[in-house]
């Protein structure tokens, strides 16, 4: 890897020299030549093998070359020396800058790593009040959209390409005809940015008439629209789950979908730490009809059809509120729910128990009346100022989709502008959008893609202007936290693609200057944070304005908006076999669709379904029986690749198909269809993946409908792709867990649930290994003994540290064929197991990695050395020794080691010709071996795949080629780079071990990214260490620990706290989980120690 | 010469009386014009036709090792955590095949089983070609084929010394040490033969080509003198690899720490289990080839007798080895064990599923296969009329290498699909690829196989002339007498 300088500023007078040839070519002239040399269309992106493909790949090769990317490339021989070192520059040494991930109305602050000018990692940011610097998976993964070479690159008027000053010129001229702005809509998403709120003000000043709308597929702030209502004022709820002691969840998966779930996450684990028996731990009551994250962490989980979620909801009400003049029209909504009576009762009680310590969560899918209710409850249960505060928050002024649609269909818009979003794809189907922005005379459209709203030869306006959107890491702006703080979002790179902000784009309608977005940001910035310059570099260097952050407001509740829409609230019709509820969710990973071209989270596996690349009608095992799609393979697990039925869903008339999936734990008579997937215009890698459920999605039933079908088509050739296939741990002592009763009473447990050593004829355990370990004299050397704890009571199984961990270590995404042959590369994955019964069983997550056993199975069948131990109880591997014999993986008892099969790194996004020989194959033209000879490293990319794969990667890690076996190295680039960080700063003196205590011990990255601080690494040699503590803790046991292979990796059992006065909780008073090891072959059984706890465990 | 037969030997009484190695009481140069005129005589349309397909099928194997080479191990149907598919199992299969040739040339000559003498030629080379294509698949089985010589000691600037703890490592020396000490045993017991084959040529390629691999061979006393003794130390070094090479080979999986693998059973199980296998591809081998080239009268119906014993005999062995697992398996009360061979192997969806309320084994029909083939079919070799009925043997020895396949299908997949953490669970499929590349060194095996019968002496002609009744000198018919030089 070539070492790329930083560019080096413009001088802002004088005459301007043309460094390169590339920088000459830059001018305006050429950039037309280039851009006008193709025929009308020459930018659709249908066909992906006709010959005008290729020329748009050769020329966006082409662009990025010589135009676009001067900022973070330039080619080798044009690199000279630096004349003057540039500040705070060493080559090598990354650099780190705030910004923040932009996220509807929540931005998740964070702090970038930037390598030679790209950022290759994102991070958390610490600093924030309150931050553990943890993240979420869609915000690690954004940095792999940066570098996608699908992304919208240029402008194009009606499909062909323009000069993007002859845009912005467009854009500018706009801002005089448009007169009071009649005519011109404005179509955004959501955001709490400052500045865009500001230019929004004073564009609305200019164009008085111009209209504002606010579109969302999955807008997840109905608690702030109904805290406003029933506070009659504008707050946003604010949730402080780690205060609260009985959580209550209705349909609300506050851990995987709902906004902020990382903060969310951050606090619920804070609430569940256990340091010891006697620690209180929250209880989590769920009720829910998918299962979700939330569920597979609740203590007591209801699963109920979603038509039965507000009647749950009203019977609770009907608990906690007491009489009030609503009963009669609760106890009608409630009836359906009858026979949740005893569960709502005893979980009303546990809430009135904990007055001022419980709390109540609304999901968004619930409808406003439901949250209306909510707060009621929140205020009865005291729960206001202790466990949920609420903030001032601007109220929302825009207009909804509906009525855009309705003001384009009636011909009163003649300028759309579209910011983002994409509603030709994910608005509702009765809206018929693509035909209603037809309608308006002049489309401007900003876009990250060339997706379903950009240009279509088939539905278009007469002229529509598609801009490239620029990625949050190339542009200027500012965001708020979900609490409010201003965070900056600063670009760590020029635009690749010259790609425009959603900031700039309203400057130039508005006629505003300053334009840049940078000063738009600046100029925000004066009103905020004042004009100093030294506030506005603190800003960015902090990554967020202290003390911007809102503070709680006190409220009055007014029950009347309330009352009034209960009254308008209808039971829904009950569920069953012929009319089937349904449940539109956001996806894990696709969010609404927009991360659909990101292969990293196509990849990633659902958290609870662990399905990869695809969504599936979830159905729940009895009504797969009862609609006859039930497969015994799909229970047993048998297979990696499932052919399942395809079906297909009747809603309304409206009919999708799309592979069953069968969902142990899902309410009944419910169809569970993620969103996002079933793109018809996506990038090559989103391409052919999963159906389009919005396709089903009617304005008056966005997140729950009544009465679907479900036939079979007969049709079983889809395969679904998963990376875990065996649903149950069959007993096997792999999660331990108990309740918190047990735990107390034995908080040993853990070490408990192995199997029983064998004695000889003496009594005494014969399992002393027979040689040495291995590491016991290499330990004398070791400055450090590196170790790692995992506290499954605080892992809420998110998923973040996959992505973190991919993006760090450079691992490949393998395509969708290949997780459906378990050739995932993933270094940590997420196990999730179920225990109990299959119609509603509980569900485990833990994370499992390399466990750097001490006494390390794979390294004495290794012939080449190529893995071994190192000083500090490191299993290290050597990719340039190994070659490919997998014994070690076949050893390994975790299975925690990838095979690179292919050469996943060199091949195409697609991963359709994994298959295909290089000796019989060409890509550009050209004949692939000769190809690879020439750039081994580039393989068989295709160009432009080329030059933007390489950027993404981490340079500190080797990227690794076919037949090579890998796994997680405890991030040892890491370790290594703290190590000669102490070392240079020791310079003479022996001070080079890394301590916790001076801050020099690096994280791991999915550590880093865990928002529950469930991971701790660290040096197991220094006792004040965290790790050595947590290792301390009673809970910790090994996996396998009776193979005696040591490993590095604890685990710390997981903690369920049932109510024992729940009804279910009479019949299992025990986790499933522990039920299921206590009756199977793993028991210790007879003769174990602790005959005291017997039976209880 | 009268005076020579002055002294008068009994012949045994009739029931003493052994049968004939050689039948029909053929003299000495019949059995040399016969052999020879294998060799000698006008290339048969069969043999043309098999070269065909053989030449075929071995093109096939080197363009699927072409292709795995140029495109990735991936194209093999592989997956985690099935780490080793076919290529291990046909490695072990083929390797075990090459047990009976140096069995039967060493071991059974130490013991002065003469019957030896008509089969151990054609067992020999059947033991080199079938451990050669053994040899192919460890090595193209890694993944990068081209760093393959990094598991030889070859000292290198890089500074790479292989890991002599792991198996995988003593398997590289096991194998070919016994390639090696196979072939020089095979050659030396050819010399006096192609020396006879030089001696009856007729045109000046063969003289010269059999002339330069004869090593001037003239028969003199000497000559045996060296000959024999060099014999009979081969012999000496070739036993203990007999049985060191598949005790190795069965030690990567010993070695390991996998319920199913980490067996102390293994060695001598997998001896018993390769002498099977090599007796039953021996069988399959010569039995269709007496017919074919007419050598009934030297390989009779009592070599194939013998061998259906011997099969039969290592055949049991191998049966107590499988119970034996499953007696441990259960009496260790390991757990993971117990799961292993009741729930990934014996677990039928018929009987011993339903019998312990388990669901069926993903395998249990390789299982069951492999119980079939290698513990019931050798039972049938007690009987005398299915061991003297060639068409049965013949059938019965394709079934044991079949079993003896999904003997190494059993232990390596079974093993690994399923294993600690059920988290890791998979199923295992060979792709095309796989299947071609195992019918392709079916291609390799037989195109050698086809050349050595065509120009190399396929029955050991000296040895054979001494266990006729005329090579006795107390033998009526035999010694230096009037008409004993038939």
């Amino acid at each position: 890897m070539k070492t790329i300088p930083p560019q080096c500023p413009e001088p802002e007078t004088g005459p301007k020299y043309w460094r390169s040839l590339d920088q000459l070519a830059g001018t305006p002239e050429f950039r037309q030549w280039v851009e006008r040399e193709f025929p009308a269309g020459a930018s659709e992106w249908t066909d992906p093998f006709s010959r005008r493909n290729f020329v748009k790949i050769m020329s966006a090769s082409f662009l990025l070359a010589g135009l676009g990317a001067t900022g973070c490339r330039r080619p080798v021989e044009k690199i000279y020396p630096f004349a003057k070192m540039p500040e705070n520059y060493v080559h090598g040494v990354p650099q780190y800058f705030a910004t923040a991930f932009p996220s509807r109305r929540a931005a998740l602050p964070l702090v970038v790593k930037s390598s030679e000018g790209r950022p290759i990692k994102i991070e958390g940011n610490p600093d924030l009040p309150g931050s553990n610097g943890g993240t979420d998976p869609l915000a690690q993964a954004s940095l792999l959209s940066l570098y996608d070479p699908d992304r919208a690159m240029r402008c194009t008027r009606n499909g062909n390409g323009e000069n993007k000053t002859e845009a912005l010129d467009f854009l500018s001229g706009l801002s005089k005809t448009a007169g009071d702005g009649g005519g011109l809509a404005f179509l955004l998403e959501q955001s709490d940015s400052p500045s865009r709120a500001r230019l929004q003000q004073a564009i609305a000043a200019k164009f008085p008439a111009a209209r504002w709308h606010v579109y969302e597929p999955v807008a997840l702030d109905a608690g702030r629209a109904a805290a406003s209502l029933a506070y009659n004022r504008p707050v946003e709820p604010c949730y402080k789950l780690d205060q609260a002691r009985v959580i209550v969840s209705l349909d609300c998966d506050f851990i995987g979908s709902e906004a902020n779930a990382y903060a969310n996450i951050r606090d619920f684990a804070k609430g569940r730490a256990l340091n010891g028996a006697d620690d209180a731990m929250s209880r989590l009551y769920a009720v829910e009809s998918l299962f979700t994250l939330t569920g597979l962490n609740a203590d007591h989980r209801l699963r109920v059809p979603p038509s039965l979620v507000v009647a749950v909801l009203a019977k609770l009400a009907l608990h906690v509120l007491g009489a009030t003049d609503m009963d009669a029209k609760l106890a009608e909504l409630a009836a359906p729910a009858q026979a949740h009576e005893a569960w709502v009762a005893a979980c009303a009680k546990d809430l009135a128990a904990n007055r001022g310590k419980s709390l109540v969560l609304g999901g968004y899918r619930l409808p406003l009346a439901a949250h209306l209710l909510v707060v009621a409850i929140n205020e009865a249960l005291g729960a206001v100022g202790q466990t949920v505060e609420f903030h001032p928050t601007a109220a929302a002024k825009e207009g909804t989709l509906a009525e855009l649609a309705a003001a384009l269909q009636v011909g009163q818009v003649q300028t759309l502008v579209i910011l983002g979003g994409n509603p030709a794809y994910n608005a509702p189907v009765d809206l018929n959008w693509p035909q209603a922005q037809a309608k308006a005379k002049t489309v401007v459209r900003l876009g990250y893609y060339h997706d379903e709203t950009s240009w279509d030869a088939a539905t278009h306006a007469a002229t529509q202007w598609d801009l490239p959107m620029a990625h949050y890491l190339e542009s200027w702006g500012d965001a708020r936290t979900a609490d409010g703080a201003v965070v900056p979002i600063q670009p760590l790179i020029e635009p690749l693609f010259g790609g425009i902000t959603e900031l700039e784009v309203l400057a130039l309608i508005g006629g505003l200057t300053p334009g840049s977005p940078y000063e738009i940001v600046r100029e925000t910035f004066r009103g905020l944070g004042g004009d100093e310059e030294n506030h506005w570099r603190k800003f960015l260097h902090d990554g967020f304005l202290a003390g911007s952050a809102a503070a709680a407001v006190p409220v009055r509740h007014d029950p009347a908006e309330l009352k009034r829409a209960i009254a308008g609230l209808k039971a829904a019709p009950a569920a069953t076999v012929a009319s089937l509820d349904v449940v539109f969710y956001r996806d894990a990973k696709m969010d609404d669709g927009r991360h659909n071209n990101n292969g990293w989270l196509q990849e990633l596996p659902d958290p609870i379904t662990k399905l990869t690349w695809d969504n599936a009608v979830l159905l729940s095992p009895a009504t797969a029986k009862e609609l006859g799609v039930f497969t015994q393979e799909r229970l047993t697990g048998q297979n990696q690749k499932f052919f399942n039925p395809k079906v297909e869903v009747t809603l309304n008339g409206r009919k999708i198909t799309g592979p069953v999936w069968i969902q142990p734990g899902m309410a009944d008579h419910t169809v569970g269809l993620a969103l996002g997937y079933g793109r018809d215009k996506t990038g090559r890698v989103g391409a052919g993946t999963g159906f389009n459920a919005y396709k089903l999605r009617a304005s008056d039933a966005l997140y729950y409908a009544w009465g679907a079908s479900v036939k079979d088509t007969g049709d079983k050739s889809y395969e679904l792709a998963t990376t875990q296939s065996h649903w149950s741990m069959e007993g096997r002592p792999v999660v331990r867990e108990a309740s918190l009763e047990q735990y107390r009473k034995n908080p040993k447990f853990a070490q408990r649930m192995k199997p029983a050593d064998p004695e000889d004829t003496h009594g005494k355990p014969i399992v002393e290994p027979l040689y040495p370990n291995p590491l016991d004299s290499a330990k004398a050397n070791g400055l450090h003994q590196w170790g790692m704890s995992i506290d499954l009571n605080r892992c809420v199984g998110c998923s973040a540290c996959m992505i973190a961990c991919q993006s760090e270590n450079n691992v490949p995404i393998v395509g969708k064929e290949m997780v459906g042959k378990s050739r995932e590369m993933h270094w940590i994955r997420l196990d999730r197991y179920y225990a109990g019964p299959v119609e509603d069983p509980q569900a485990v997550a833990q994370p499992m990695l390399c466990q750097h056993c001490e006494a390390a199975p794979c390294e004495s069948v290794c012939p080449v050395n190529a893995t071994s131990h190192d000083d500090e109880g490191l299993n290290v591997m050597t990719y340039n020794r190994c070659v490919g014999t997998r014994y070690c993986s076949n050893n390994c008892p975790y299975k925690v080691r990838r095979f690179n099969f292919f050469d996943y790194n060199r091949h195409p996004l697609n991963h359709q010709f994994l298959y295909r020989s290089p000796l019989v194959a060409k890509t550009d033209g050209e004949w692939e071996l000769l190809r690879w000879l020439k750039n081994p490293d580039k393989g068989n990319l295709p160009e432009d795949e080329w030059q933007l794969a390489k950027l993404v990667k981490n340079p500190d890690v080797s990227v690794r080629m076919r037949g090579v076996m890998e796994k997680c190295s405890f991030c040892l680039q890491r370790i290594e780079q703290a190590k000669i960080a102490a070392k240079v700063k020791a310079r003479d003196t022996d001070h080079i071990r890394l301590t916790e205590k001076e801050g020099t011990v690096p994280k791991t990255a999915c550590q880093q990214a865990c928002p529950a601080e469930a991971i701790v690494f660290g040096d197991m040699a220094d006792p004040a260490s965290s790790v050595s503590k947590a290792k301390e803790q009673e809970r910790t046991y090994k996996v396998l620990e009776f193979l005696l292979t040591k490993p590095r990796t604890t685990y710390l059992a997981r903690v369920r706290n049932p109510n024992p006065a729940m009804p279910d909780s009479k019949e299992h008073p025990l986790p499933y989980t522990s039920e299921e090891f206590n009756k199977g072959p793993f028991s210790p059984g007879e003769g174990a120690e602790e005959p005291a706890e017997k039976g209880a465990l | 010469m009268d005076d020579h037969a002055s002294i008068k030997v009994q012949a045994p009484p009739v029931q003493l009386e052994r049968v004939p190695l050689v039948g029909n009481q053929r003299g000495l140069g019949w059995l040399t014009d016969r052999i020879a005129g294998v060799i000698e005589g006008e290339t048969p349309a069969w043999w043309k036709m098999c070269f065909a397909i053989s030449l075929t099928m071995m093109t096939v194997c080197f363009v699927m090792i072409l292709y795995l080479m140029s495109t990735g191990v991936g194209v093999w149907g592989l997956q985690h955590p099935v780490m080793w598919g076919y290529a291990i199992i046909n490695f072990v299969w083929w390797i075990g095949i090459g047990h009976a040739g140096t069995l039967i040339s060493a071991i059974l000559f130490l013991l002065r089983q003469k019957w030896r003498t008509s089969i151990n030629r054609a067992a020999e080379a059947m033991t080199i070609f079938a451990v050669m294509c053994a040899g192919i698949f460890p090595l193209i089985h890694i993944g990068r084929i081209w760093l393959g010589w990094w598991l030889f000691p070859i000292p290198n600037s890089n500074g790479i010394w292989p890991q002599f703890r792991s198996p995988l490592m003593w398997d590289v020396f096991a194998v070919s040490t016994y390639f090696t000490v196979s072939v020089l045993f095979w050659y030396m017991g050819l010399i006096p033969d192609l020396a006879v084959m030089r001696d009856r040529a007729k045109t000046k390629i063969r003289k010269i080509g059999y002339g330069l691999f004869a090593l001037g061979w003239t028969g003199s006393n000497r000559h045996w003198s060296n000959y024999e003794k060099a014999y009979l130390i081969l012999a000496g070094l070739s036993t203990p690899l007999v049985l060191s090479v598949h005790s190795i080979v069965s030690l990567d999986f010993a070695v390991s720490q996998l319920p199913g693998w980490h067996t102390t059973i293994f060695p001598p199980y997998f001896v018993a289990g390769a002498v099977y296998s090599g007796f039953g591809m021996v069988l399959t081998l010569l039995i269709p080839l007496r017919r074919m080239l007419k050598l009934e009268d030297i390989i009779t119906v009592r070599h194939v007798e013998l061998m259906c014993k011997v099969t039969l005999g290592v055949g049991s062995i191998v049966g107590y080895a499988y119970a034996m697992e499953f007696f441990i398996a259960w009496y260790s009360g390991n757990p993971y064990e117990r799961f292993l061979f009741l729930r990934n192997r014996a677990a039928d969806p018929f009987i011993i599923g339903p019998m312990f309320h388990v669901a069926p084994a993903p395998y249990w029909w390789a299982f069951w296969t492999m119980v079939i083939c290698n513990v019931v079919v050798p039972q049938f070799f007690w009987f005398k009329k299915v061991r003297t009925s060639m068409l049965t043997v013949f059938a019965l020895s394709i079934l044991v290498n079949v079993g003896m396949w999904f003997e190494r299908f059993v232990i390596v997949i079974t093993s690994l699909h399923r294993d600690f953490l059920p988290s890791n669970w998979g199923f295992y499929a060979p792709t095309w690829v796989d299947i071609l590349q195992y019918l392709g060194t079916f291609g390799l095996f037989f195109t050698f196989f086809l050349l050595f019968i065509r120009y190399i002496p396929l029955i050991a002609i000296a040895e054979v002339k001494g266990v006729t009744p005329q090579a006795d000198p107390h033998h009526p018919l035999g010694g230096a007498k009037v008409g004993g030089q038939h």
